[in-house]
């Protein structure tokens, strides 16, 4: 490669520029300090997170410790002990059902995946699906009915609710208010009916921080009805995302990344075309075919010239010169009926009434495109409002919180927090005790979804019954048992939800019917989907409000892809995982791009106040490229104050900055440097090795990540190997023959969008240790799959590639030769195999993996963990303890059990029997394993195809995991000069 | 100039001396050490072998098997199709005992589980570290006999182990397995013996199962 030039991949801005600083962090593969052990107050930090029990088990003197084996006095029939047995069931998050297959062993819960039965979604989960199970077993979780904040007992709050709520019947309810996270669940709106039904004066609101309201609110502008838009990504020729994170931030993100790489496969020779428009960059924008970072306030303002110029007529704004605004008209105008437009959430109403024109002029619905009823609430700030002019006007007398965290996470001019504090009466019904239960006369345990009959509808409105795999652990209720209480009637979640069932489906046998659903998990056949929208209303180009002008600085508020609201900041594995972008653990900042923070003479991790309409919060800086210009973007969800050791204090409270005028984003903010910095635990520049290293691999990258676009594809298919220049390999030894199985994996990052699900699951299914932000910043983080994100291009409009790399079972690895004690060695099928018993921590063989995907144990992280938290932990892998090496064994487990069953029952293994956990819950199917001998097998086929490629091949390592090259389809008409791909080597 | 240097010519200091008797004494003590070292190592105390706690219920595998007639798998039912063999649930207990010796006083545990529904504690025998995974049902489907590993168990009063389940013992069948397979029908019969050659009959059983025992890690490691 030319010195001169710019390479065309780099891992990161510091990496880019060369910093000497990055340069002698990087000298030894282990940071400096990497083997001291953690300082004394990180130490009690790190117990803490570790869930730390007080009573250590007793230490027994005996040298052969005397185990019992406790068999059940009464086996259910078909239980067998110390296997696995999977339900089926959902999780609800923000009103939509995400369907669930959870594994349960010896009656506990120990992995959540999809529900496969979910076609679109194929078995599929996010991260924090995968993560779910942790949430389960947080020792920290709400444990017990509390009384303005001391222990109390159901019994205690039956008896007041007795006396309170038949006081507050003969009024008809008046006073009484009851707040509820969104929710879809028939037997949840059953038991509501019942509940106004006794208290008709009753009020009832509903509250999602991140709300996708202004959609259905924008499409009631545009219908007269409020709507819920539903793609079919697979028909798509042209997809424009408008600030639409829609694969990730979208509850039916996992059958939309489906839809999406099914419709962009490059074999196929037909690829949809993606164009994003955003402020921020998320793993949507890393997945563009063109990009436009654009500011949020400037979304409508363009959408309108879109319009105009759609429509026929001619567009006067300020875009209709662009390039990209021409280009992008002329591709629309070319695929009227297989074009769709999406807008995201933080967007105001009148941009989703005219996405809603725009979908219209350009043929969307009834083809890619379709609607239905939006059965939702509103739950924008709008209804909160509502409530807290009421509490003002002291009408709420009693309020009831049914999930939430409104005290936390409510807009921050309402002041939500102090008139809780002052309600004569307040109950909340919470899995945390929160910031909004500490103000709160009753605080009750609720129930996980794991603990708990009930139902939800997914995203295109399929009924999912939800099952408890155990009983509660610390006798929650679910809101639906909760609001029977408190009428008087008291059933239990089973008699609910059974009713809520057969009310929607009459049944003439009613329990096979009942059985059936159990065990599917849902209803099939039942997807609500209107044939075709009302009539547009007319006028809407002109009716609206204008779009608002561009003033200056924005701060642009998003939800976090790890904690979501923050209700997840309790859970470590979340909190752990890598931004997919940004690679940023344990913490937010305000991301801006390079040119922003130059203008405002900000470095990288230095703090800086935001002011935005008389409220400010000091945070950290983080520099990003391919921001909008004079954006400030910050993560919701973090800096909580009552969230349990884990998530206290670990980032800022951006909350703070949140007005109801302004949820999205808020023009009109002053940035200026408050002084000192933050340290901040990246993980994307983890892993490099010595200054020669640095060098090397910084002439690496671009050969690491390979792609190239569609019309280089189909000129040359092997794009992605024929620049490979490097003598012939020859091996040192004789080479071994694999004659029975020959694992290996493929992994396509032209459907990879990152989303980082493989790594949480990967962490569940292997008891893959968290060590906590000041032990990540150190490096030692433990993740055996770890998402590598490379920018390309123009630093200040760049294209962004995501690689997951864990270990590669090199057929000639080099970590073997060099372990002194044998172990690490390869398995006759392949595998390179780790004995934890026999290593003794050398270390060599993470510094001799070119791929650097192997972990130390520095310290006795399983130690100390508590006895509900290890629970969660899979029997079928070992779990590390001090001074050893792990790293991803191709969940070799998985493998063994899948040979064995097979072989008892006296057939071969076929391909598909074994699947990892990363593959199992990838949303896009961009991992495939197998069999590498069976000729016949997906992953054989990948690995022939003409995209495929080893990486790092020249070192002649005969990796079993080969990647696909990317193929972008980027429009002919944006397309400057030749992608340099492959120049490389 | 030897007599110039002969001032400042190192000597040893006497303490010296004694390195010699202690070094003798410390590679005395070292060849005793190992040899007492491997012989405790290999010793049946440590392996375990002949360990036979008490239960907390007096069963006999001796009267139940071999004068009663029961089947291994009568009690162990799921050693077929799972990894634990699993002990049976009190249930299976009084599936006989309900009529059978019900008010004998030493059977008082199992009623007190079957009515309480509270398990049984029983002291585990056989115990392997917890980072080795073993499979019943994989060995018997091979046709790896109980006897292979448990020794005459229906000859038992008290169920004792009796061989060493170290990973060398793990090893020699997984290398060599001919002698120890048998026909998948014989597997629970403990006393069968191969009426011809066992290492003939294992070798021709091998090839018709296509049994190929592992010795990579991943087997029993993971």
């Amino acid at each position: 490669m030319n010195e001169s030039k710019r390479p065309s991949h780099w891992r990161s801005l510091r990496a880019l520029e060369a910093g000497d600083a990055l340069r002698d962090e990087t000298r030894a593969e282990f940071p400096e300090g990497a083997d001291q052990a953690p300082a004394a107050l990180s130490r009690r930090r790190f117990l803490q997170l570790m869930g730390a029990s007080v009573a250590l088990a007793g230490m027994s003197g005996c040298r052969w410790p005397r185990e019992t084996i406790v068999p059940y006095a009464h086996r259910a029939p078909g239980q067998i002990p110390g296997e696995t047995t999977s339900f089926a069931t959902a999780m609800e998050l923000g009103g939509v059902a995400q369907g669930v297959l959870a594994t349960s062993f010896d009656g506990r819960p120990i992995k959540v995946d999809g529900n496969p039965g979910i076609i679109s979604t194929g078995g599929a989960a996010g991260p924090m699906l995968q993560a779910s199970v942790l949430e389960l077993y947080d020792p920290h979780r709400s444990k017990s009915v509390l009384k303005a904040g001391e222990a109390s007992s159901w019994q205690a709050f039956e008896l007041f609710a007795e006396e309170h709520f038949a006081a507050l019947k003969a009024s008809g309810g008046e006073g009484l208010s009851i707040l509820s996270e969104s929710s879809s669940s028939p037997s949840l709106t059953m038991q509501r009916k019942a509940f106004l039904a006794e208290f008709p004066a009753a009020q009832w609101y509903s509250y999602e921080a991140l709300s996708r309201e202004n959609i259905s609110a924008g499409l009631e502008v545009a219908y007269g009805t409020r709507l819920r838009p539903r793609f079919d990504l697979e028909k798509c020729q042209v997809i424009v995302s408008l600030d639409d994170d829609f694969l990730s931030d979208h509850p039916d993100a996992l059958s939309l990344n489906r839809a999406f790489a099914r419709g962009r496969r490059a074999e196929s020779g037909h690829m949809n075309r993606l164009y994003m428009l955003e402020p921020g960059f998320s793993i949507t924008g890393g997945m563009a075919d063109q990009r436009l970072p654009i500011k949020a306030s400037q979304v409508q303002a363009f959408l309108l010239d879109l319009i105009d110029a759609v429509g026929g007529g001619a567009a006067h704004g300020e875009w209709a010169h662009h390039p990209f605004f021409e280009a992008l008209r002329r591709d629309l105008l070319a695929h009227r009926g297989k074009a769709v437009v999406t807008a995201g959430a933080r967007q105001s109403i009148e941009v989703h009434a005219l996405v809603a024109l725009l979908n219209q002029e350009l043929g969307a619905p009834g083809e890619t495109l379709h609607y239905s009823e939006e059965k939702l609430d509103p739950s924008g700030a709008a209804s909160i409002k509502r409530l807290s002019a009421e509490m003002s006007r002291g009408r709420v007398k009693t309020l009831l919180m049914l999930g939430g965290n409104p005290a936390y996470d409510a807009p921050v001019d309402l002041g939500f927090a102090d008139k809780l504090g002052t309600l004569e009466s307040s109950i909340h019904l919470s899995l945390h005790a929160n910031e909004t239960s500490a103000l709160c006369k009753w605080q009750l345990p609720r129930s996980h979804y794991l603990e708990s009959w009930g139902d939800a509808l997914t995203w295109d409105g399929t009924y999912c019954t939800t099952q408890p795999l155990i009983e509660a652990l610390y006798g929650g209720k679910t809101s639906q048992e909760l609001l029977s209480l408190l009428i008087g009637e008291g059933r239990n979640g089973y008699d609910i939800a059974r009713a809520a069932l057969a009310e929607r489906f009459p049944s003439s046998d009613f329990e096979k019917f009942w059985r059936k659903t159990l065990h599917a998990g849902l209803v099939e056949g039942h997807r609500s989907t209107l044939p075709a929208p009302p009539p547009m209303a007319v006028g809407l180009r002109h009716r609206l409000a204008p779009p608002s002008k561009d003033e200056g600085l924005e701060l642009v508020f998003a939800g976090d892809p790890k904690v979501h609201d923050g209700r997840f900041a309790g859970n470590s594995w979340l909190q752990e995982l890598p931004d997919p972008v940004s690679k940023l653990t344990w913490d937010n900042t305000a991301q801006m791009n390079p040119a922003t923070a130059e203008k405002l003479g900000v470095k990288d991790g230095e703090l800086v106040k935001l002011s935005v309409q008389g409220q400010d919060l000091t945070l950290p800086a983080l520099i990003l490229p391919g921001l909008a210009p004079e954006t400030v973007l910050v993560n919701l969800g973090y800096g909580r104050k009552i969230a349990g050791p884990v998530g206290e204090d670990v980032g800022f409270d951006t909350y703070v900055l949140r007005a109801s005028a302004h949820m999205g984003f808020a023009q009109g903010l002053s940035v200026s440097k408050a002084g000192g910095k933050h340290t901040l635990a990246m993980t994307q520049d983890h892993w490099l090795i010595d200054a020669v290293g640095f060098n090397e691999r910084a002439r690496r990258v671009p050969s690491l990540t390979r792609e190239g676009n569609l019309a280089e594809y189909k000129k040359d298919p092997h794009f992605a190997t024929s620049h490979e220049h490097h003598p012939p390999l020859i091996s040192l030894w004789d080479e071994h023959v694999y004659e029975g199985h020959r694992w290996g994996m493929s992994i396509d990052l032209n459907s990879c969008t990152g989303c980082s699900a493989c790594s949480v699951a990967c962490q569940a299914e292997n008891n893959i240790s968290v060590v906590g932000k000041e032990e990540v910043a150190r490096g030692r983080e433990m993740s055996w799959i770890r998402l590598d994100r490379y920018f390309s291009g123009d630093p200040e409009d760049p294209g962004m590639i995501q690689q997951p790399v864990a270990c590669s079972h090199c057929e000639l690895a080099p970590c073997e030769g060099v372990c002194p004690v044998g172990a690490t060695a390869h398995s006759d099928e392949g595998l390179n195999d780790m004995a934890y018993n026999r290593c003794i921590g050398t270390r060599y063989c993470a510094n001799n993996c070119p791929f650097k995907v192997r972990r130390f144990n520095w310290f006795d992280y399983n130690k100390e963990i508590g006895e509900t938290e290890s629970l969660v932990f899979n029997p079928d892998v070992t779990v590390r303890g001090r001074g050893v090496m792990e790293k991803c064994s191709y969940c070799v487990q998985r493998i063994e059990g899948a040979k064995i069953t097979a072989k008892n029952e006296g057939r071969p293994l076929v391909d598909g029997d074994v699947t990892p956990a990363c593959a199992q819950t990838c949303p896009a199917d961009a991992i495939v394993f197998g069999d590498l001998n069976d000729k016949e097998s997906r992953v054989w086929k990948m690995h022939e195809n003409a995209r495929s490629y080893s990486l790092l091949g020249e070192l002649n390592l005969k990796s079993r995991t080969a990647y696909m090259a990317r193929v972008k389809n980027p429009n002919p008409e944006l397309v400057e000069d030749s992608v340099e791909h492959g120049h490389h080597g | 100039m030897a007599n110039d240097r002969s001032g400042s010519e190192f000597q040893f200091p006497k303490w010296t001396n004694a390195i010699r008797p202690l070094a003798t004494a410390a590679l005395l003590g070292g060849a005793v050490y190992t040899v007492v070292l491997i012989a405790y190592g290999l010793s049946p105390q440590t392996t375990n072998v002949g360990y036979a706690p008490e239960q907390p219920v007096p069963y006999s595998h001796a009267v139940h098997v071999s004068e009663l007639g029961l089947e291994c798998v009568y009690c162990h039912s799921t050693v077929e199709v799972a990894a634990q063999a699993s002990l049976p649930p009190t249930q299976t207990c009084m599936n006989c005992h309900n009529s059978v010796f019900p008010d004998k006083e030493s059977l008082a545990p199992v009623l007190v589980s079957y009515e309480t529904g509270l398990p049984i504690e029983w002291l585990r025998v056989h115990d392997l570290p917890d980072f080795v995974f073993f499979n019943h049902s994989a060995h018997l489907t091979a046709g790896v006999s109980c006897v292979s590993c448990h020794g005459r168990v229906d000859q038992m009063d008290v169920v004792a182990q009796i061989e060493s389940l170290s990973m060398k013992w793990c090893l020699d069948c997984h290398r060599d397995p001919d002698p120890h397979l048998r026909p998948r029908d014989k597997v629970a019969n403990l006393a069968w013996v191969p009426e011809g050659d066992a290492r003939e009959l294992g070798a021709t059983l091998r090839a018709q199962n296509g049994i190929q025992p592992s010795t990579s890690c991943s087997i029993c490691h993971r």
